[in-house]
């Protein structure tokens, strides 16, 4: 486990391993079948985008790959190992997530968010906690340097004590991306980082996710916006009702035909950029 | 094992079910369209049982016991639950529509000892303190202490009566409440999928938001689900006051937690369901405490393995017999 | 709080010479009417029928008259002379119209208590009319008067002396005043006294002096706190060997020591518990079974120190049971569940009577003639002579259970400030996300019910030999609510507040004796307005308050630099 970012850098990059790898996952909410034997390969240091119309069953991918929901068929390993689908031993391996609806502790302070994402890389018991040892306080000070360390990585140092409800929109989701960053995973999910944000604050989360890449961390990402995800990504994938329609670089996907009628042939389906449609790919009761 | 016997806990079972199910609809009713467990349903019930009491001492001149009573009772009980239910609903309810989702059951803990407490205490005080006001001591009608449990009117030809069918015993106070129950369920189904105000009803209840914006107003269908229940609860007040004969101002909360139980088995929000789960709940029970042999069986235990049923059904089948809207319980 | 729009701020910059004079004749009044008679009869209240001779209570009412003429003056003549940077310090015109209202409902109650302790307002004199009026003028004038934004004395660096010097005035006042409140037994002065500390706590917070205390003691908390417990340790020394007030201190400090652990549950981990009752029941059965009351069903009578170890244990072992539900419920289901839980355990309790089940609990009768606790050859049942003063029997339960409630904070406050504390807020905010963060949800989930039971299994192992018999009906789901009640009133998630509800709930019905019949009544309604307009309790964390009053910005402000983020947030992953 490297204590900062840019030690991360050394760690990884030297090889070209594979790093998460997705085999044929499929997800059936009864008779649905939001994802249907989808496969993705993420190498070390690679950024992959995840496009698609809404419903198209790539949050629900994002939930298979965490743990959130459990698959109905595939396989999903990490770092060569079997994940088991629990969020805990997905975040333990090593792969974070945000959210497509930002979801902070809303009644926690900036800096408490970002603590809790330390809580798999610490180990204070019940009994150490209430004695408050040395080693405690060690390790306390240690999670509050490295949370305090994030804030600044993602360029918000002075909100450590403002409750996350009170932070502007985009500082929320930056909030977020430091608060998956704290679990120290070598893979970062990140699901439309840029849903709902002005053209600036878009260009600010593309220089973010740059600087992650920097660190040497992987990420996947789901977004809308076709100029962001073209800037960004090393290899796109383009789902389209639960199943993998085009995977290539960014210039061939976005030059494929089939993608093309995905988006527009589909007109109701047309891709949004409010993030506000629920696009889970679960059934609506 | 003796037939009649059985049948006999089958027709007891029935129609301590039936009592149920009357009060499980109110929880399901309001349950299905805010999300709300009013835990203090079951103290409207108590309130109906007094309130008929209440009917009968004033219109009955505490002395008439002919059966046409009995719809006057009804009249009244129904007043009061439903009056009550909406003061309720409008000052301690609706106040809480947005707010964390432990509020509204503090709330309704509070309404719940609040209501208990006002009946014991001035249930028999404040009429016979108005009327003495009025009239001097001599006072017309005078209503008694709720601290004991007071005699609920025996109405003629339906309190106490009964008769044998095969050895199986049939009161007719039993049947009062098998038909009150069928009765009330018809009447609900036409009201629901009938009448302008249940088809809102059930609009209100699949999404209050897009209710709203096609011109429902939901503030009134949440006052109408809360009276359809309080209604449905008065009538159980009566079909209780008469097959026990005392009624009591503790006899809300049990009564309350084994529908709301009858309410989840079968379904929240699910009218049907509650009505089943009612039902279900009530020959449990009797068949239980009749046949469950050794110590850990009789009356002594019955209340713990009805309890021990609401644990199970919401632990393992919060979505009920007949299943329920499905909600996000996080 | 959202206040009435009758007084806008417009109508308070043209009018607000007028409300201050107002309000300075209503001060004066305030000061003097206490020196005429306020009754008619000397058995009212702490007769107050003297001309010239005010009671304590009139002397109240004169201290609260006087503190509003010294904020008056001070807004007046003191704040134009002092230096710029020092004219903020207090805020001197929210400080009027909180001393104001507390006034005018002191005189309120004042008049209210002569009035039902005498039979009729006639018996009211003119003086206690006079007052009245003079709280009304206050209330109504400095209503006009312009709040100061906020009081900035709270980043005033203090010498520690001072500090230190303000925290043993403060806490040897509270001492006096307890032990002097506990004194009181009529009715009437024990709720103008509640009144009196109430306006008086308010006046200290809104006029700055709250906010220099709290970040000036902030630097010497262990000292605070060990002052607290000094004091607490020095009640009993106040007594003169009477048992009467120490028997309802200790009956405070044990609900105290259990709604704290219920806080855990509750306050932190956000999980309602409508059963916790069962665990303080189940650690005095255990108790009283292992006491060697000649009514226990077991024999067996080991040392106190391992009959609170399996007396947590067992309480633990039921939070667990009643705890494994949490993998699949949530919410007010888990709530339900909770209740039934407690019934269940209460039922059983009753029904172990060697008549409907094995014998272990000697029914609905309980165990009585539990004996007192002897330890290390302390005996708890007899006085004990400490420094020349008696100790009497519930003084040596109240020492014990003083170190329980220390050890239950230190547990509470410690678990709070900790990983597992951050784990279990993150579980009340959003327990999905709290999953995907890895945070080990059930697990923490099932030690916050286990270790909120632990503690209320030591407190019934306590309270048994305290009680001295144990029966189930006293552990009925009111009590539940009655914690639950403690827990909400004071503040979810906060040690002060909990203590302070708790001993409210406990002290009230001892002090209100009149008021017995009514007091189930009154505390369903308590429940009610709390839950209307205010939920976060009467000492809220700054989270709670928050959550609360969402729409609130005025408190949105004082918390964050920045303000709430312009509506853009949706509210729809929230739930």
């Amino acid at each position: 486990m490297s204590t900062t970012a840019e030690q991360a850098t050394f760690d990884t990059l030297e090889a070209d391993e594979v790093l998460l790898e997705a085999r044929g996952v499929t997800m059936r909410f009864g008779g649905l079948v939001a994802v249907d034997g989808v496969d993705l390969t993420v190498r070390a240091g690679e950024i992959v985008g995840l496009i698609g119309p809404n419903g198209a069953g790539k949050t629900t991918f994002f939930n298979c790959l965490t743990g959130l929901y459990k698959p109905t068929s595939g396989v999903v390993s990490f770092a060569g190992r079997p994940l088991r689908p629990r969020p805990r031993a997905v975040v333990r391996a090593g792969m974070a997530r945000t959210f497509q609806n930002i979801r902070l502790f809303q009644n926690m302070t900036a800096l408490e968010n970002v603590m809790v994402g330390r809580y798999c890389r610490t180990s204070a018991g019940p009994l150490t906690s209430i004695v408050r040892g040395p080693k405690f306080r060690r390790e306390e000070a240690e999670t509050r340097a490295r949370a305090q360390e994030l804030l600044e990585f993602v360029g918000m140092p002075d909100v450590a004590d403002t409750l996350a409800r009170n932070l502007p929109y985009g500082d929320q989701r930056r909030l977020e991306v430091a608060r998956a960053l704290a679990t120290d995973p070598q893979l970062l999910l990140l699901d439309e980082p840029t849903a709902g944000m002005n053209p600036q604050e878009t260009r600010q989360a593309e220089v973010l996710i740059q600087r992650i890449r920097q660190t040497g961390l992987a990420v996947v990402v789901i977004e809308h916006d076709m100029r962001f995800i073209f800037n960004l990504c090393d290899r796109v994938l383009c789902l389209v009702r639960g199943s993998v329609l085009v995977e290539g670089t960014p210039e061939e996907v976005q030059s494929d035909p089939r993608v093309i009628e995905a988006y527009i042939g589909t007109s109701a389906d047309e891709p949004d950029e409010t993030g506000s449609t629920p696009e889970d790919g679960a059934p609506r009761a | 094992m003796d037939p009649a016997y059985f049948f006999q806990q089958l027709v007891n079972g029935l129609t301590l079910g039936s009592l149920f199910a009357l009060i499980a609809v109110g929880y399901t009713v309001v349950y299905g369209i805010i999300q709300l467990i009013n835990f203090a349903h079951g103290e409207i019930f108590m309130v109906g049982a007094f309130g008929a009491l209440g009917t009968w001492i004033i219109l009955g001149r505490a002395e008439i016991t002919a059966w046409w009573m009995l719809p006057v009772m009804l009249v009244g009980a129904v007043g009061v639950s439903v009056l009550t239910a909406l003061l309720m609903e409008r000052f301690a309810y609706r106040p809480l529509r947005r707010a964390p989702r432990l509020a509204p059951l503090i709330t309704a803990i509070g309404i719940s000892v609040f209501l208990q407490e006002f009946v014991r205490l001035f249930y028999g005080p404040i009429p016979n303190g108005l009327q003495r006001l009025v009239f001097g001591d001599d006072i017309p009608f005078e209503f008694p202490d709720a601290k004991a449990a007071p005699r609920f009117p025996s109405i003629e030809g339906v309190s106490g009566g009964s008769f044998v069918i095969g050895g199986v015993t049939l009161q007719y106070a039993a049947i009062f409440t098998v038909v009150a129950l069928v009765l009330c369920w018809i009447g609900l189904y036409f009201f629901v999928n009938r009448t302008r105000v249940g088809r809102a009803m059930q609009a209100t209840a699949q999404d209050p938001d897009t209710a709203r914006l096609m011109g429902i107003d939901v503030d009134r269908i949440i006052m109408v689900a809360f009276a359809v229940g309080a209604a449905l609860a008065a009538v159980a007040g009566i079909a209780h006051g008469l097959q026990y004969t005392n009624i009591e101002f503790r006899m809300g909360f049990l009564a309350g937690l084994k529908a709301f139980t009858a309410a989840v088995l079968g379904g929240i929000g699910n009218i049907n369901g509650a009505v089943v789960g009612g039902l279900v709940l009530g020959l449990v029970e009797v068949m239980a405490t009749a046949f469950i042999p050794g110590t850990f069986g009789g009356s002594a235990w019955k209340d713990v393995w009805a309890f021990a049923l609401l644990i199970l059904v919401l632990v393992f089948r919060p979505q009920g017999l007949l299943g329920a809207r499905v909600v996000d319980r996080a | 709080m959202r206040r009435p729009q009758i007084v806008t701020d417009e109508r308070r910059r043209r009018h607000g010479g007028t409300g201050w004079l107002v309000a300075l004749v209503g001060a004066v009044v305030l000061v003097g009417a206490p020196y005429l008679p306020w009754a008619y009869g000397d058995e009212a209240m702490d007769d107050m029928t003297y001309l010239g001779g005010p009671s304590p209570t009139q002397f109240l009412g004169l201290a609260l008259g006087a503190a509003l003429l010294v904020c008056l003056l001070a807004a007046r003549f003191l704040v134009p002379r002092l230096p710029a940077a020092r004219r903020r310090w207090f805020a001197w015109h929210t400080g009027a119209s909180a001393v104001a209202t507390g006034a005018l409902a002191f005189q309120a109650v004042v008049v209210v208590a002569v009035a039902l302790e005498l039979g009729g307002l006639v018996n009211v004199e003119y003086g206690g009319w006079i007052a009245l009026a003079g709280a009304l003028l206050a209330f109504a004038g400095t209503r006009l008067l312009v709040p100061e934004r906020t009081a900035t004395l709270g980043r005033v660096h203090s010498p520690g002396w001072l500090v230190i010097v303000v925290i043993a005035v403060v806490m040897l006042g509270s001492l006096l005043l307890i032990a002097h409140a506990l004194d009181e037994d009529d009715p009437g002065v024990f709720i103008a006294l509640l009144v009196f500390v109430g306006a008086a706590v308010v006046l200290v917070l809104r006029v700055g002096l709250g906010g220099w205390f709290s970040s000036q003691t902030a630097r010497f908390r262990p000292v605070l706190v060990m002052a607290a417990f000094l004091v607490a340790f020095a009640f009993p020394f106040t007594q003169d060997g009477s048992n009467a007030n120490m028997s309802i201190a200790t009956q405070v400090l044990i609900f105290a020591a259990t709604a704290l652990g219920l806080n855990i549950v509750v306050g932190l981990a956000g999980l309602l518990d409508l059963g916790y009752i069962a665990f303080l029941g189940a650690g005095a059965f255990v108790a009283a079974i292992l006491s060697g009351s000649a009514f226990s069903a077991v024999g067996w009578n080991p040392p106190f120190i391992v009959t609170v170890l399996i007396s947590g244990v067992v309480a633990s072992v039921l939070g667990l049971i009643i705890g494994s539900p949490t993998l699949r419920v949530s919410g007010d289901y888990l709530a339900i569940v909770t209740l039934a839980f407690g019934e269940i355990f209460r039922l059983v309790m009753i029904n172990l009577d060697g008549n409907d089940g094995p014998d272990l609990t000697n029914g609905s009768n309980g165990i009585p003639n539990i004996p007192d606790l002897n330890l290390l050859g302390f005996d708890f049942g007899e006085p004990h002579v400490i420094l020349g003063v008696e100790i009497p029997r519930f003084a040596n339960y109240y020492f014990l259970l003083l170190v329980l409630i220390g050890l239950v904070i230190v547990v509470f406050a410690n678990l709070n400030r900790s990983r597992i504390g951050r784990g279990w807020v993150a579980i009340r905010e959003d327990e999905k996300a709290a999953e995907a963060m890895g945070v080990n949800v059930f697990g923490l989930k099932l030690f916050a019910f286990a270790g909120g039971a632990f503690l209320a299994g030591v407190a019934g192992a306590v309270k048994a030999h305290h009680d001295i018999s144990v029966t189930p009906d006293q552990y009925v789901f009111l009590e539940s609510a009655f914690l639950l009640a403690a827990v909400v009133l004071g503040g979810m998630g906060t040690i002060l507040g909990v203590l302070v509800g708790a001993t409210l709930l406990r002290l009230m019905p001892e002090k209100l004796r009149f008021f017995d019949e009514y007091r189930l009544l009154a505390f369903g309604l308590l429940l009610v307005v709390m839950m209307r307009f205010r939920p976060e309790g009467l000492i809220a964390s700054r989270r709670r308050q928050l959550e609360f009053h969402e729409d609130d910005e005025e408190l949105a402000a004082h918390t964050g630099e920045t303000p709430p983020g312009a509506g853009r947030v949706e509210p729809e992953g929230a739930r």
